[in-house]
């Protein structure tokens, strides 16, 4: 008899547990050996048969060592009594389960992501540009008040220091109303080099109507405000502190020396602080220094010189509608007592924040639909594709349950399921959200983006989150309810086909729906394309190909306009004979730089005492600027150099609109504010239209007067090249600076000016298009999925037709029919929705009708070309079946 | 099959457990006689099917010195192996059942 213990030990390979459950482990084999070693002698067997059969019991050694290694790492039940015990588990199971499904897992994971990260980086820019309030104290109360010229609603607003002055005095509604005025030409001297810097003149009563305080020192005083004795005082920016101080505390009582006069800082703003009204034309968001609004020449002027932007803040409880309405009085009240200047003029009052983003609000608000679209088209896609997973998972729960799976922990299982899905989703849509804001803050236009900080907006991520997760889990508890809850033989029976047709029903509608979403979201990028295709389609007016422009500013020691013209035609000179230069001119204001201050214009003949003149905008030009820009001469001749300050040309515009039929050349118009103090001036030719308030804006009348009439203190220069302006535009700088301590500044192409004027719409056309070929792609597989699921679950039923004779081609049409189906029945909802929502983005629109057809043709077309592809790769599947194999799956 | 066939066996050697208390080689030669050598159940599975009900904590082995006889390990079932067993036989009922549903259903 051997030793048994010592036998198993020799013959066991090693087992994977400690020393002392390992002697357990061969001392209970030991006695089985002997056990059945003993039975055999007892039956008669030799020593050597007994040993044989003993040991073939255990089978081979080396599978029965594997087997208790396996069985000594088998993992314990889990607690029955903790009913959210083994969540770990769960999520393993689940991972483990989308693992096996990859192109489930992928395409639910990507969908989710997309309209979680897409939502939550547009949600964020809208709010950043439109919705966010200002950064002000108790920014409902802030409105602004506007000049309105009843007849011309489209003219910038400016508002007169007299009409202001009344406004203060005989309204009740405002607490306070300040003026600001901008400064076009400013330049900080008595430092090196000379920097242009962007101003503002406000009232002294401006920052506290804002709420803001100073970060240092104090701001103006009334005192210091009085009219015709403006204090010799300035608020810096803490941009301009840190730059030209280094943010030392002692800036307070610093001199500063701007166009050559001295000034004393008195106070520093607090960082991000900048004026969010209206951008007074010409000035740059970020303004550097504020001075008191009597500083400012004008500031004595007439009732009909225009020049401020008024902001008020309104009493507490008065509304803005009741403020409007007492102002409105008021302007009828004034247009009675000063005809000349105020007949035809209204004052408005709008909150602020509504100047600010007004203009973009409907471009907003329909980003803002779209994508709200794109997250309904993304739920409702994840809720097919759980159902439709669910529908294939029937079986497997089926046997779960019948294998003793409670129903709770299956319930569980597929909550989890869901809930993973959502999270997975969630940390992409994080990183495509992220990745989404830093592309549009970076390709988007500068003017709505780059102002204010942009991050990710926390609120709209998690709310994304919770409604895609909501969406998900919905989706995935009424199969896994109903599957869990049906009668288990029932459910094993049916599982092959049945238990689907709810389902189905659901999914079938969840497919219209999308449709129905994506056809309206591509009517509505259609549209947009095609209205920009009519945009870049415009004729600015000149020709901006191998165009530069940079402008200077003359030495504040030039006080005559002969001296002034000297160095404009040094300052010509010296860039024309650079090579590759063409031609070099000057003008007071760029084209598609928004509108300048205009003028009135008064026909010799057709003077009505008491009647203001015709409004027409004012630029000043040399000889030169019509050639070098290449705006064409219609009529009469152009400026030259012996030309005194008398001709005027006018552009086509003005010619249609103050001498219809007639030829404007030779008459005499008279310009200005009013026509008793103006000399008269001769129309000496008329140019071609120039678009210069933007390519969507129709060209309104004009005028140019010689640059000998008023030499320009900051000529704009333009200068045309032979070739590409590149190379020459960067010696261009050191050529203008003819004078020591004359800044050169906005040296661009302009080219980029006009491709700048389009950028908004560019980008909100850009955006629509990208959500309407993400709703593209996610309609196609929606369409897709429920037809693929479709087909699968009728493999028996055309098997049976082909093995019964039908062609491929029925099989087809069978399967085609149904996405068909469901394709046009959501195109006739979604053309339906569209025909009435496209009314909203008319303002959106150039020169094209939002019923445009071809728009709603082309996304029509797109859209059933897409589900056509989508239900033909299941279809073509269909023809393949072989009768014979789909029976016997029956 | 291969799990239910698993979770048969387990059954098998719960239900043996159910009344006493019982060790390797008595649970090996019961099933041997119980099941006419049917069941595809190896003696060399026994025993990894024991450690691994152990690990599970539904069974409980212990060493017991009886006098005159060697030292065996005895094997009892845990509560928690009393209700997998109720639950293995719930399960199995309404299994068998249904297959018996399934195949009335594939014979109508």
């Amino acid at each position: 008899m051997p030793e048994w213990t010592q036998y198993v030990r020799q013959h066991l390979p090693r087992v994977q547990a400690g020393p002392e459950r390992e002697n357990e482990i061969v001392a209970e084999l030991a006695l089985q050996l002997e056990a059945a070693y003993e039975e055999g002698i007892a039956r008669g067997l030799t020593k050597r048969e007994a040993l044989a059969a003993a040991e073939s019991q255990l089978g081979d050694w080396e599978s029965l060592a594997r087997e208790i290694n396996a069985a000594e790492k088998a993992a314990p039940e889990p607690a029955r009594a903790n009913p959210l015990g083994g969540w770990r588990g769960d999520v393993r199971y689940a991972l483990r389960s989308l693992r096996r499904n990859p192109a489930f897992a992928a395409i639910a994971v990507l969908t989710l992501a997309f309209g979680i990260g897409g939502n939550t980086a547009i949600f964020t820019i809208v709010d950043a540009i439109a919705l966010r309030g200002l950064p002000y104290r108790e920014p409902s109360r802030l409105v602004a008040v506007e000049t309105r010229k009843a007849d011309q609603p489209e003219l910038e607003s400016w508002t007169s220091a007299l009409d202001l002055a009344d406004l203060r005095e005989h309204t009740q509604s405002f607490q306070s109303l300040a003026g600001i005025s901008p400064i076009w030409n400013s330049v900080l001297t008595g430092r090196v080099p000379a920097e242009r810097l962007e101003l503002l003149y406000v009232s002294h009563n401006f920052f506290s109507v804002l709420g803001v305080e100073p970060a240092a020192g104090r701001t103006f005083t009334a005192t210091e405000d009085a009219p015709g004795h403006a204090a010799p005082v300035a608020v810096i920016s803490h941009g301009f502190w840190q730059r030209q101080f280094g943010g030392s505390p002692d800036v307070l009582g610093k001199p500063l020396e701007l166009n050559g006069a001295p000034l004393t800082v008195i106070g520093v703003l607090p960082a991000g602080f900048r004026y969010a009204g209206e951008p007074v034309a010409g000035t740059a968001a970020k303004i550097d220094v504020y001075l008191p609004l009597s500083a400012n020449q004008l500031a004595g002027s007439t009732r009909g010189l225009r020049f401020l932007k008024v902001v008020g803040r309104l009493k507490p409880g008065v509304s803005a509608a009741q403020a409007r309405d007492e102002i409105g009085r008021l302007s009828a009240a004034l247009s009675q007592q000063y005809a000349s200047t105020n007949r035809g003029f209204t004052f408005g009052v709008q909150p602020l924040s509504e100047q600010v983003s007004g203009r973009y609000r409907v471009a907003m608000h329909l980003l803002l639909s779209a994508v709200g679209f794109v997250l309904l088209m993304a739920c409702a896609n994840v809720a097919n594709l759980l159902l439709g997973r669910a529908t294939a998972r029937q079986r497997e729960i089926s046997v779960r349950v019948a294998l003793g799976a409670s129903r709770f922990r299956l319930l569980r299982q597929l909550l989890t399921e869901g809930a993973v899905l959502a999270a997975l989703g969630g940390i992409a849509g994080l990183a495509i959200g992220w990745a989404f804001v830093a592309l549009l803050v970076r390709t988007g236009p500068e003017v709505l983006l780059r102002t204010t900080p942009v991050h990710l907006d926390g609120r709209a991520l998690a709310f994304t989150c919770a409604a895609v997760f909501a969406c998900a889990l919905l989706a995935g508890l009424p199969p896994a309810w109903r599957t869990v809850r049906s009668e288990i033989g029932h459910a094993l029976r049916e599982s092959a086909r049945g238990l689907t047709g709810g389902h189905r029903a659901t999914r079938s509608l969840l497919v219209v729906a999308q449709m129905a979403f994506a056809l309206i979201l591509l009517v509505g990028a259609g549209l947009l394309i095609r209205s920009f295709e009519h945009l870049l389609q415009v004729d600015p007016g000149f020709n901006p190909r191998n165009l530069v422009t940079v402008t200077t500013q003359l030495p504040a020691s030039v006080q005559t306009s002969a001296a002034a013209v000297a160095i404009y035609k040094r300052v010509a000179e010296q860039v024309a004979s650079t090579p590759g230069v063409v031609s070099v001119a000057a003008v007071s204001r760029l084209p598609l730089m928004g509108r300048n201050l205009g003028s009135w214009l008064y026909r010799e003949g057709r003077i009505v005492p008491g009647q203001p003149g015709i409004d027409v905008e004012y630029r000043v030009a040399t000889p030169s600027y019509f050639q070098t820009m290449e705006i064409p001469l219609s009529a009469g001749r152009l400026f030259d150099e012996r030309d005194g300050a008398e001709p005027l040309i006018i552009n086509e515009a003005a010619a249609r609109r103050i001498f219809p039929g007639e030829n404007p050349v030779g008459q005499r118009v008279k310009l200005g504010s009013s026509p008793n103090r103006s000399p008269w001036v001769t129309i000496v030719g008329v140019v071609g239209n120039v678009r210069h308030a933007g390519l969507d804006v129709e060209p309104s009348p004009e005028v140019y007067r010689p640059y000998a009439y008023s030499p320009l203190g900051n000529p704009i220069l333009v200068i045309r090249t032979a070739a590409e302006p590149s190379t020459v535009a960067s010696t261009l700088f050191a050529k203008v600076r003819v004078e020591p301590g004359m800044p050169a500044y906005n040296l661009f192409l302009m080219q980029d000016l006009v491709d700048r004027s389009t950028v908004e719409r560019r980008f909100v056309m850009l955006l629509l298009s990208g959500f309407a070929a993400a709703a593209l792609l996610l309609a196609a597989v929606g369409v897709y999925g429920t037809v693929a699921q479709t087909v699968a679950q009728r493999t028996g039923e055309i098997g049976l037709r082909m093995a019964l004779g039908a062609s491929p081609a029925a099989a087809l049409y069978l399967v085609f029919r149904d996405g068909l189906r469901l394709t046009l029945a959501g195109m006739a909802i979604g053309g339906v929705a569209a025909a009435l929502l496209t009314r909203l983005m008319r303002n959106l629109l150039f020169e094209i009708r939002p019923l445009d057809v071809p728009a709603f043709a082309l996304a029509s077309l797109a859209l059933a070309a897409i589900a056509l592809l989508a239900c033909y790769i299941p279809a073509r599947r269909a023809t393949r079946i072989d009768p014979l194999t789909a029976l016997r799956q029956e | 099959m291969r799990d239910v066939q698993k979770g048969s066996a387990e059954m098998i050697v719960l239900a043996l457990l159910e009344s006493r208390a019982r060790h390797g080689y008595e649970l090996a030669k019961l099933i041997e006689s119980q099941s006419d050598s049917k069941l595809q159940f190896h003696v060399a599975s026994l025993y990894p099917m024991l450690y691994r009900l152990e690990r599970k904590k539904l069974v409980e082995g212990r060493w017991v010195e009886k006098a005159g006889e060697r030292r065996r390990r005895f094997y009892r079932l845990t509560p928690a192996g009393k209700r997998a067993l109720q639950d293995h036989r719930r399960t199995w009922r309404e299994f068998v059942s249904v297959l018996n549903g399934l195949t009335g259903f594939s014979h109508a």
